[in-house]
């Protein structure tokens, strides 16, 4: 067949055949003939987003519903360093994004053009690779390569970018796409992709011989053992895996903000969060624990506080797909090196019946009751129940980043794994509402929930018109409390309450939804709540609701910054605490 | 050389912006780095980056393993570099008046450099050895007239076999 295609052409082709079906973009000049060449593949889902930033997020938000890469496009120069943040959103939590860029003509290249930037250059840090695309015989390849790139071993995002010649250029005898060789969603780290240079990188270690039994042995000795659990049980889908290990022997689980959902929230053995704004109990049975078993984690600053306080008499028995991760911050007894699943499928048969009965006793003294007060009775928990119930506890929640944040990854009631969403190591406030229109069309039918808070909403607020446009139905819940809630308690807790910047002024939600033509509600108290959110929840489409919280709620626990998990505050600090 | 030095030595595609991309990387994650050096290897479209390192051996270790991800790397290895050779070529452009070049000549002697060039503005001295070698050198030409240095950063090799990278491709 001697078929001549554009490069834009063939880059739509690959993407379809390689099992892309919805791309987020923003069009531009340098990636117009991209555009160009979209009407002819209807397969190809466009959603038109109102800043490419959104994009990048709302491809992260289908690639951690979904499992399968999220694809976002952007023109060069602006279009391009638009998507950095939701880039580097995705790089810090480990999810398969690519990015593709237009780019300037090859001969504009180096000359400052318009709307040029080096945007390979900019991202570099940031994304797991990028490659410019130098002639149209590279695209196939290169589209395919990016795909494999993003979506095997530890996920990340991946970036091409396509000068606009490029795209233009055409390729004779394209003939039809060589099969994809694999299919898509299948995260394999062993296998090379066809015809790819990933063919000459190093191979991943494994676990050394012996090591499984040897971690069986701890397992069995530990007295105190804990499993925590992080987002690698997601990626790689061990839920099942792992309860069986802790139904097997008892050991309690914690799941880090971005292990949540990955174990049934209301199990006995399930102990909640750990860290910064972990419960009580949860931070105390680590610091009392002799055994951690870590799996797909890599124990971020915000999980254990100061490191040289951190579970000092526990061993750690760390599982992770990077080997660069064990030991980095925490020294680990055995470090296990594979996707968890895999691990726990070998590790799993050494494993023989136990309890933990003492110890699951000891950590439930350990448990605090707090009493907090909401104003008129409309506390995060009551909200994030009325959410549950409309429901019926089958949604996916995205959160934003904030106070109303911790509330969510603590208070909500996970059923089903994967439900909760949340920007975790980059904490990009803004998040929440393009990448819960990501996770709607990555499941369709489904409810999704974006919760901010009144200043992470206002920061990509503007989407609500792509999902009017488009027809996503997210609801969308802002929690009002009218300040930069997390950044004022700091102010308070270690700034002598000087709220500097952080009182912020929303316009009027109710009139805002009115205007995108979507049902807004704004819910002050208690009584109203549970049948206006379900009003909303049964309203087709977006909704909006806005909820009027206790202005200077704050998160509790909290243990301050640069301590130690031992070191937590329970309640309104006494003492004004003054920066050093 | 002490015992915190290290090497770290990374076989990887010779393209700019891999190399680019490998130099990024030790800068990002904030790596005690003394000095880089890139060069082809006897593998063509392989190019050698030789990053000496003022570290304990676990900070190195991480460094190949952070190196090992990227795409492009084909293998990293982490060495104490006593455990090598290590060496570093200088060119030196001095100048000494007339009646000083029976003295400068000796210098050049004693540190088995040669002069391989006499040029209008001073000779241009070339040597090679490691890196305090080098160092002790330059110092004793500063008694003369140092007009330009140049040198290539250190490039090494382990010498147990255990350690040969090229076979690791």
């Amino acid at each position: 067949m001697t078929e001549s295609l554009t490069g834009a052409q063939l880059l739509c082709r690959t993407l379809i055949d390689e099992g892309v079906d919805v791309l987020f973009g923003y069009p531009g000049g340098a990636i117009m003939p991209l555009y160009h060449a979209l009407p002819e593949y209807p397969e190809l889902r466009h959603v038109l987003v109102r800043h490419e930033q959104a994009a990048a997020h709302a491809a992260d938000g289908y690639a951690r519903a979904s499992g399968r890469a999220g694809v976002c496009v952007a023109t060069s120069g602006p279009g391009a360093t638009n998507l950095v943040t939701g880039l580097a959103t995705a790089h810090m939590d480990s999810t398969p994004v690519v990015a593709i860029t237009g780019q300037v003509a090859r001969s504009m290249m180096g000359r400052d053009a318009f709307q040029e930037t080096d945007i390979i250059g900019i991202t570099q840090p940031i994304t797991k690779h990028s490659r410019l695309i130098e002639d149209v015989e590279e695209i196939e390849e290169a589209v395919r390569e990016a795909l494999y790139i993003a979506q095997e071993g530890r996920p990340g995002p991946v970036l091409l970018d396509v000068p606009k010649d490029v795209q233009n250029q055409k390729l004779s005898g394209a003939g039809e796409p060589a099969p994809s060789k694999r299919a898509r969603g299948q995260r394999d780290s062993n296998s090379t992709p066809p015809g790819s240079s990933r063919a000459g990188t190093a191979p991943l270690p494994r676990c050394p011989a012996g090591s499984f039994e040897e971690a069986a042995a701890l397992i069995h000795a530990a007295q105190r053992p804990l499993i925590m659990v992080g987002h690698g049980v997601v990626l790689s889908g061990a839920y099942a895996e792992l309860r069986v290990l802790a139904e097997r022997t008892g050991i309690p689980v914690i799941t880090t903000l971005l292990g949540i959902s990955a174990f049934p929230e209301a199990h006995p053995l399930h102990l909640g969060m750990p860290g910064m704004h972990g419960e009580v109990h949860v931070n105390r049975a680590i610091q009392q624990s002799d055994l951690i078993i870590g799996l797909g984690l890599r124990f971020d600053d915000r999980v254990t506080g100061n490191l040289a306080g951190f579970a000092r008499g526990a061993k750690l028995i760390h599982v992770e797909l990077d080997a660069s991760e064990i030991g980095k911050n925490v020294p680990a007894a055995i470090g296990l090196v594979g996707d968890v699943r895999d691990v726990l499928c070998r590790l799993l048969p050494e494993i023989a019946p136990r309890s933990c009965d003492a110890w699951r006793q000891e950590i439930g003294g350990f448990t605090r009751l707090r009493d907090e007060n909401f104003q008129a009775g409309l506390s995060p928990q009551a909200i994030l129940d009325a959410i549950a119930e409309s429901a019926g506890g089958q949604c996916t929640i995205v959160s934003d980043v904030g106070q109303h944040q911790m509330w969510v990854a603590k208070l909500f009631r996970y059923q089903r794994p994967n439900s909760h969403i949340t920007s975790g190591g980059l904490g990009t406030m803004g998040f929440a509402v393009p990448a819960a229109m990501g996770v709607a069309l990555a499941r369709p039918g489904e409810p999704v929930w974006a919760i901010s808070g009144d200043g992470g909403f206002q920061m990509n607020m503007q989407e609500i018109a792509t999902m009017v446009q488009e027809g996503i139905p997210v609801k969308m819940a802002v929690f009002n409390n009218g300040y930069l809630g997390m950044v004022r308690q700091w102010q308070q807790f270690f700034h002598g309450r000087r709220y500097s910047a952080t009182p912020i002024w929303s316009p009027d939600y109710v009139k805002l939804a009115e205007a995108y033509g979507i049902a807004g509600y704004r819910i002050e108290s208690l009584d109203e709540l549970q049948d206006t959110v379900a009003d909303a929840s049964a309203a087709p489409g977006p909704a909006l609701l806005e909820f009027m919280i206790e202005q200077e709620a704050n998160v509790f626990p909290m243990i301050p910054p640069g301590g130690s998990l031992s070191e937590p505050i329970e309640g309104e600090p006494a003492i004004r605490m003054v920066p050093a | 050389m002490r015992n915190d030095d290290q090497t770290v030595s990374v076989l990887l595609e010779d393209r700019l912006i891999t190399l680019n991309r490998a130099v990024g990387l030790i800068r990002r994650r904030n790596l005690p780095v003394r000095s880089v050096a890139i060069g082809p290897t006897a593998t063509p479209g392989t190019a050698r980056l030789t990053i000496m390192m003022k570290s304990d051996e676990a900070t190195a270790e991480r460094a190949v393993q952070h190196l090992e991800k990227m795409i492009g790397v084909r293998a990293a290895i982490a060495f104490p570099t006593l455990n090598g050779v290590a060496r570093e070529l200088a060119l030196v452009k001095v100048r000494a008046p007339h009646e000083r070049y029976a003295e400068l000549l000796d210098v050049v002697q004693l540190y088995n450099a040669s002069v391989v060039d006499d040029a209008a503005d001073g000779l241009i001295v070339e040597l090679t050895g490691s890196e305090a070698f080098v160092l002790s050198c330059l110092r004793a030409l500063e008694r003369f007239e140092i007009v330009e240095v140049a040198r290539s950063g250190t490039i090494a090799l382990a010498t147990a076999n255990n350690l040969q990278t090229e076979t690791m491709t």
